[in-house]
């Protein structure tokens, strides 16, 4: 039961919390509300309480939305960053994760010292070695290809610590167990160590598919070719378009939000232990 | 020739700079049921574990079915295993754990299907058989654990404190059960317990180790009349066996409160003639102090004050300071003696054990 005095705390609490999730919410309502409004309406709400109400629903009500999803390639930009997620979420676990089990039940020479390296590589940001990356990348003459964006995308230090951490308190016994169930090493990984940690597992695809989705940098230098393009960058060069109205890049940018705010929503609980369980945050 | 053979076997882990078990010898033969006792640190588990393949043999053979066993992968070693934490497999239902191994040797569907079924029948598994490890009692999980091992038809059986994890009274009952399985399955069993009750009631033959020394090997009722030194002596058997530091002056025992007794013509005998400062052992339940046996004795009787009881139900344990030592005797329920009561008792001379106070070697016995 809680006191008078905590439950008082409890209410200044949540109503403080309320607040400043409006303060945070209030852009993205603006966008959304205008999102539905042709350029003219837009302009005259400006200043008014209006812009944070979306127009009536109607006849053109979802022209913004419309016009992007068939006059550009928008819908490509979504499905190829999907794609590309997909893989690297997939190829991620399997890399990242057997180097996780490797550091924390394989004993091999300077296992420790190598766990440390790649703990200080979780310090190095991305921005100092992209250089690096784009010109292995273009002296193997992959530019402009799904491999040359993938490649360098695939080991991730965090991930590695972050299955490491999880692995290293499983139990020995049932690996031990599994041998004499005729269960290899490698059966192991993938029919036991990862289902037993389907909560890192979760973490670790949330983590990518948010890297991937969000990232623009590496995929700008890597692609030319407008085919390959992720959302980030043709959310880019569809708002740079002259011809794209304020309306529809409102719509544009609501599209590449709305996964986002969906995959927080589903799996709050992963981000907020991944972030619990190293203490920092990536992407 | 013996089906599991132990020459010479020898741990050493790696930086240590003594061998965790040292020159372990045995033969077992097929379908009897070793334990290995001892107090934690022993080397008990770490000689199962060599068995077992998961540590490395540092000196000495292992055979097992007449093959040298030594660099053989575990799961090529024939061996079933029951882990201390039962070690299921967390995601999988009762049914899948049991089933996993036959269905990673490649066994057709209706025979694995059989087989877990028998599994799970015999273990009394029925309505447990979709749930997940979490929703199972630790009983549950040990049966569970049980049935994984017994399902894939191996020749040894290894088991590794598989009840110390379960409360007093589904101890008792899993023993039962453990015994009764190795008398239907007929495995080879080698099972590891700290706890001698479990060692005597269950084991054909018990091996008591300490300090990676294998210190008596033999019948559980060997090792309770006839224990090799005082280690074996105290570790088997409850309440302990009770111990009096003595003085042995021809046929004169000399307690160090002063008080002495001579020893019995056959007890002298087999001490071959042995002087000196010795340790004095007797368990309690051969401290008697009727009529009878005070006057078969005839002038060698003792008397102490009781200080404590213990009322057991089937029988009463009676403590009293003796010869300088705190001693129990076991006496029936019908004796009615007090606490503060003196009592008047006296040894029976065939029981009688004579330890070396350095050693420990039981001279009786030797």
């Amino acid at each position: 039961m809680l006191t008078k005095k905590q439950r008082r705390i409890n209410w200044i609490l949540v109503v403080f919390l309320l607040a400043l999730s409006i303060f945070f919410l209030f852009p993205v309502i603006w966008m959304l509300a205008n999102s539905f409004k042709g350029d003219a309406a837009i302009t005259a709400d400006m200043n008014s309480i209006a812009a944070f109400i979306p127009p009536a629903p109607g006849g053109g009500f979802f022209e913004n939305y419309v016009s992007i999803l068939t006059n550009t390639n928008f819908v490509r930009y979504m499905a190829n960053t999907l794609f590309y997620a997909a893989i690297l979420i997939i190829l991620g676990i399997v890399v990242n994760g057997l180097a996780g089990y490797a550091l924390a039940k394989i004993a091999f020479p300077f296992r420790d010292q190598w766990l440390l390296v790649i703990m200080m590589l979780l310090i190095v940001p991305t921005e100092t070695v992209i250089t690096i990356h784009f010109l292995i990348i273009a002296k193997a003459g992959l530019l402009n290809t799904i491999i040359g964006y993938i490649l360098p995308m695939i080991v991730n230090p965090f991930n590695i610590f972050l299955f490491r951490q999880v692995f290293v308190s499983l139990p020995d016994d049932v690996y031990e167990a599994a041998q004499l169930d005729f269960c290899g090493p490698v059966k192991y990984f993938f029919t036991m160590v990862l289902p037993m940690s389907k909560t890192v597992v979760a973490t670790v695809s949330v983590f990518t598919f948010l890297n991937v989705w969000n990232d623009y940098l590496w995929p700008s230098l890597v692609f030319t070719s407008s085919d390959l393009l992720t959302a980030q960058i043709g959310l880019n060069s569809i708002t740079s378009n002259d011809n794209t109205t304020m309306g529809q890049t409102l719509a544009v940018i609501t599209l590449v939000t709305i996964p986002v705010i969906i995959i927080y929503a589903l799996f709050s609980k992963q981000i907020v232990e991944g972030v619990t369980s190293t203490g920092s945050k990536e992407g | 020739m013996s089906f599991i053979t132990f020459k010479h076997i020898c741990k050493r882990y790696p930086g240590a700079e003594t061998d965790t078990v040292k020159d372990f010898n045995m033969e077992i033969e097929e379908k009897e049921f070793i334990a290995f006792v001892g107090p934690s640190g022993c080397g008990k588990s770490t000689t199962l574990r060599m068995v077992a393949g998961f540590e490395e043999i540092t000196g000495g053979e292992l055979y097992i079915g007449g093959k040298k066993m030594n660099e053989v992968a575990p799961r090529d070693r024939g061996i079933a295993m029951v882990f201390q934490n039962y070690a299921l497999y967390p995601h999988m239902t009762v049914e899948k754990n049991i089933g996993y191994g036959l269905k990673n040797m490649k066994l057709p569907a209706d025979e694995i299907k059989k087989k877990v079924d028998w599994a799970i029948k015999i273990l009394g598994l029925e309505e447990y058989r979709y749930r997940k490890p979490k929703n199972l009692s630790g009983g549950q999980r040990q049966r569970v654990a049980l049935g994984r091992a017994i399902v894939k038809d191996q020749k040894v059986f290894l088991m590794d404190e598989p009840l110390s994890n379960l409360d007093a009274k589904l101890r008792v009952s899993m023993r039962t059960e453990i015994s009764k399985l190795h008398r239907e399955l007929g495995a080879t069993t080698i099972y590891v317990t700290h706890d001698q009750v479990e060692a005597m009631t269950m084991a054909d033959r018990i091996v008591i180790m300490k300090e990676g020394v294998v210190q008596q090997a033999g019948r559980p009722m060997e090792l309770y009349d006839h224990p090799a030194n005082q280690f074996v002596a105290g570790f088997i058997g409850s309440p302990q066996m009770n111990f009096f530091d003595v003085t042995v002056k021809g046929d004169q025992m000399e307690f160090s409160g002063g008080s002495h007794m001579t020893i019995p013509a056959e007890v002298l005998e087999k001490l071959k003639g042995k002087q000196g400062n010795m340790v004095f052992g007797i368990r309690g339940e051969d401290i008697r102090m009727d009529a009878q046996s005070l006057e078969a004795c005839g002038k060698e009787q003792m008397k102490a004050v009781i200080t404590d009881t213990e009322v057991m139900g089937n029988e009463n344990n009676l403590y009293f300071t003796f010869g300088g030592a705190q001693a129990v005797a076991r006496v029936s329920k019908y004796d009615l003696h007090q606490m503060g009561d003196e009592i008047t008792f006296t040894f029976v001379p065939s029981k009688m054990h004579f330890f070396d106070r350095e050693t420990g070697v039981n001279y009786v016995e030797a």
